[in-house]
């Protein structure tokens, strides 16, 4: 394949906390359109190898790019600036503000009034508005209306609503469903396959792979900081799944590795 | 009005209870001290004391906004009395007072650099700063510099009057002053951009920051905010009594920061009412002018200030619990 490049390409990463070894010559590519579920144990290097993509860590070795373009240099604004938004169950929304001003926090659309820019509330409350009517919240809430109200779903349902809003390329959920009811759950989960049907890459963090196997396109194992398994999601039963997690990769490890994907990937 | 809504105001409105408290305050002392508070003597008087102290307490609530606190204002606060005392003879009135702006700017740009950049306890710098700032006005004073301007110096300055001791239709123009800062500083801190960030990082500072909030430098600004408007509250003070020595403004931070909690915002951050602290300044000044006329001692001032702000907080987190509760 002469031009074709996946979105993102991530090369023998490797990364260091002072003697840690933390991810361990990691190669993995990611596609526009797909729904990737990137499982592991605690503490397996899932968070850590999503936060080399938004910029917070830097890798000791190895090489990202992004649609082609290597990255030179890690800083916080690469999220934002390659269009790749984090989900998160505990960060992303203020509790003492309303929807319409966590919606825009940050990039907030203004008017100027003799010069001053002044927050554009019509802006602010249409945008943040369409989503909670597209999203799924319940019909009593109201842009104005604090975030502290929002159940927890209601509150993840905002985040990927405002994800889409921005035209993010990029969306990761890092455990999105972590104390969400069934019902939310299932919601939450529906929004992600809507999110990848628009051709957005989603990236689903979890430590449950029966969750994510039934959604995703792909599944990404990592333990203790190297990627175990690179699968097509048909390639296997979740139940074979969690045994290979479940033993830590020694069996792939011991020669059997399977890398199921179309079109090769790490060797 | 159901409880619903009654909910939904205290929610909104956190100067709710403190407009009631105003109001019931202002009745009674009228009524116990048989008019005398509510003569117009007293209540010119109130006034000034409420302008000096509500600027004072609109800077803090910025950096209390974010979730930080200010507690060198105080001695802030006596810099900018001696600044203007010490310049305006020399250099003119509004030079003076644009040179002692300038210096509030860079004393809270210190005291935000130090506690945002560097990392330090907001309340350990400017503790800090606090005695170092105080520690100046000292030796200003050893020094046997004269910092008073004589009533007939005054007349002869030119726009002298226009900083706290002159009057604009009858109202002392300090009041004046505080109502268009108060109005600015609200239209920033609730219909701007900036005001958004300021209250995004005190109410959840990992949020703000996951979201692109350049929280270090909001916050500096919050200080820079606060120490020009403790800057401000000093002019004003030191153009109506053209004086000041090495106490002035001893204990104001206590003041501001009780102002502030008392008119509804929030320690913790994430929430201020710049209406509420307006109403905060003329309760507590209606307390002290209330003590002075009763003949209570002025030492009392302290205790019952301190027993409000107990009394506000536990108000506070009760009416907001039962609040949330209704939805």
């Amino acid at each position: 394949m002469p031009d074709s490049h996946s979105l993102i390409e991530m090369r023998d990463i490797d990364l260091y906390f002072g003697t840690f070894h933390a991810l361990k010559n990691v190669s993995v590519d990611f596609d526009s359109g797909e729904l990737v579920g990137l499982v592991g144990d605690n503490g397996a290097g899932k968070t850590t190898l999503i936060n080399i993509l938004c910029g917070l860590h830097t890798p000791t070795a190895g090489e990202v790019r992004f649609d082609g373009a290597r990255i030179a240099q890690f800083h916080p604004r690469l999220a934002i600036e390659n269009g790749i938004e984090t989900i998160q169950q505990a960060v992303g929304l203020c509790d003492n503000l309303s929807i319409a001003r966590n919606f825009f926090l940050g990039r907030e659309p203004v008017r100027r009034l003799l010069g001053i820019p002044m927050l554009d509330f019509a802006a602010m409350r249409a945008a943040s508005g369409k989503v909670i009517r597209t999203f799924g919240l319940r019909d009593s809430v109201t842009p104005d209306d604090e975030v502290a109200q929002l159940s927890g779903g209601e509150r993840q349902s905002v985040k990927i609503g405002r994800a889409v809003e921005f035209k993010n390329r990029v969306v990761i959920m890092d455990e999105p469903t972590n104390h969400l009811s069934v019902r939310e759950r299932e919601h939450v989960n529906e929004l992600a396959q809507q999110l990848r049907d628009q051709g957005l890459l989603v990236i689903y963090i979890t430590h449950d792979i029966f969750q994510v196997h039934r959604i995703a396109d792909r599944i990404v194992i990592l333990e203790n900081g190297e990627k175990i398994l690179d699968a097509a999601k048909d390639a296997m039963s979740a139940d074979e799944l969690e045994g290979i997690i479940r033993d830590g990769g020694r069996q792939v490890q011991a020669g059997e590795h399977r890398d199921a994907r179309p079109q090769g990937g790490a060797t | 009005m159901n409880r619903t809504a009654l909910a939904r105001l205290l929610v909104r409105h956190p100067e709710s209870s403190a407009l009631v408290a105003a109001a019931v305050l202002i009745a009674g002392f009228s009524v116990i001290s048989g008019g005398v508070w509510l003569n117009a003597g007293n209540l010119q008087s109130v006034l000034h004391v409420v302008a000096v102290l509500a600027i004072l307490a609109i800077g803090e609530s910025f950096v209390i906004a974010t979730g930080e606190i200010d507690v060198s204002i105080g001695s802030t606060f006596g810099v900018g009395a001696f600044l203007f005392l010490g310049l305006a003879p020399v250099v003119g009135v509004v030079p003076a007072v644009l040179l002692a702006i300038v210096l509030g700017c860079a004393i809270g740009a210190v005291n935000g650099y130090i506690s945002s950049y560097l990392g330090i306890s907001s309340l350990i710098t400017t503790l800090g700063t606090l005695f170092i700032f105080r520690g100046i006005t000292y030796l200003l004073t050893e020094e046997g510099a004269a910092f008073s301007i004589s009533l007939t110096d005054r007349a002869e300055m030119a726009a002298y009057g226009w900083f706290g001791s002159g009057t604009v239709l009858g109202f002392q123009n300090s009041i004046l002053w505080t109502l268009a800062l108060a109005a600015v500083a609200h239209g920033v801190v609730f219909l701007t951009p900036f005001g958004n960030r300021l209250l995004a990082i005190g109410g959840d500072r990992a949020s703000a920051l996951a979201r692109g909030v350049p929280v270090r430098f909001v916050r500096l600004m919050a200080f820079v905010v606060s120490g020009t408007c403790a800057v401000l509250a000093g002019v004003l003070e030191a153009n109506k009594t053209g004086f000041a020595d090495a106490s002035s403004g001893r204990s104001m931070e206590l003041e501001a920061i009780a102002t502030c909690v008392v008119g509804g915002c929030l320690l913790a951050g994430g929430r201020i009412t710049i209406v509420g602290v307006l109403l905060g300044a003329l309760i507590l000044s209606g307390i002290s002018s209330f003590l002075v006329i009763m003949r209570v001692t002025p030492q009392l001032y302290l205790m019952v200030l301190a027993g409000l702000v107990v009394l506000a907080l536990i108000g506070d987190q009760r009416l907001r619990s039962w609040a949330i509760r209704q939805r």
